[in-house]
């Protein structure tokens, strides 16, 4: 077996378990970035990605905002022709590009999924004060004041606690994400 | 007979190092880059030993894998030496906390970046172990 693995090869082992998702079978006919409503936030659209995935455009894919805009409608999964998962594309884009730690400055989606799943596995429940810091001062003062406003109007409203809620059977839980990512001594 | 190894990892260039330090003593090496693949290695041809990376694909799938290698009768007595990057990749596992060992019933882990003395080493020292109690059950 050859040792070289190219660019696609390696995105299709990542997602080996939607059966190698066959981006190879893209047709190239733009509904993925037709149907999608996020289009206008990406530096490539969808079906660009495709093309430089197979091309072999390693470092002009990592270096794209495309998969961090992807809002995970599934429109695309839906509509494509050739029955690619591309949404799923996307989440394996996400993983690959943290996994080598290659991916653009700035960007919100990284830090947020990163304290995100933190929280989920350690309290079982998103608590929105403590993810709020991962992207509120990245849209200048004027977005701030924003968030600050929605927040309160929450709070006010009894949308948003001010402190973290605890689950029911917290322990079970933790034992049940123990079953599938190894974290700490056998139980 | 020359020792042969599998190696499930996703990670090529991390493949291509371990492959060319175990080549160089002496040990034929195959290489499946997803656990599908390599379970079908697996059972297709009979390997003296696995090397198994943990987070591939969408998570930990090399525990699923180890999983299932416990399960298959075949395949249960062969030696699994888990190489992994696991406190690396995932964000919720912190310094000085243990990674849980023992998905297979004859293993190790090993923790990524490895040492090729301390590779070959463990290597050796899990082939000798399987041979002893293959020759006990023999007996």
């Amino acid at each position: 077996m050859d040792t070289e693995l190219s660019f696609n090869d390696e995105i299709a082992n990542v997602m080996y378990a939607t059966h190698g998702n066959p981006i190879k079978d893209c047709l190239q006919c733009g509904t993925c970035s037709g149907t999608c409503p996020a289009v206008e936030f990406m530096d490539h659209t969808p079906r660009v990605i495709i093309g430089l995935i197979r091309a072999g455009y390693k470092d002009e894919v990592l270096a794209s905002n495309t998969f961090w805009s992807c809002a995970s409608c599934y429109h695309c999964s839906v509509r494509c022709p050739a029955g690619i998962d591309i949404a799923d594309m996307m989440y394996a884009l996400k993983r690959y590009s943290m996994w080598k730690g290659q991916h653009q400055e700035g960007l919100i989606g990284p830090v947020f999924s990163e304290s995100f799943v933190k929280m989920i596995v350690n309290s079982g429940r998103s608590f929105e004060p403590l993810l709020a810091p991962t992207y509120i001062f990245k849209n200048g003062p004027q977005g701030l004041v924003q968030e600050a406003q929605t927040a309160t109007g929450l709070m006010l409203k009894g949308r948003m606690p001010l402190l973290p809620k605890k689950i029911k059977g917290l322990k079970k839980f933790q034992n049940m994400v123990r079953r599938i990512i190894p974290i700490g001594e056998p139980s | 007979m020359n020792t042969k190894i599998m190696m499930i990892d996703d990670d090529p260039d991390f493949v291509a190092g371990i492959k060319s330090i175990l080549e160089k003593a002496d040990y034929s090496v195959n290489v499946a880059y997803n656990p599908k693949d390599g379970f079908q290695a697996l059972q297709a041809e009979h390997y003296d030993l696995l090397l198994l990376d943990i987070m591939m694909g969408r998570g930990a799938e090399g525990v699923a894998l180890a999983r299932k290698i416990r399960k298959d009768p075949k395949l249960k007595e062969m030696p699994v030496l888990i190489i992994t990057g696991i406190r690396e990749q995932i964000a919720f596992l912190f310094p000085g906390q243990a990674v849980h060992p023992h998905f297979v019933e004859t293993d190790e882990l090993v923790e990524k970046p490895v040492e090729p003395k301390f590779l070959l080493e463990k290597v050796s020292a899990l082939l000798r172990l399987a041979e002893e109690k293959k020759s006990k059950v023999q007996e």
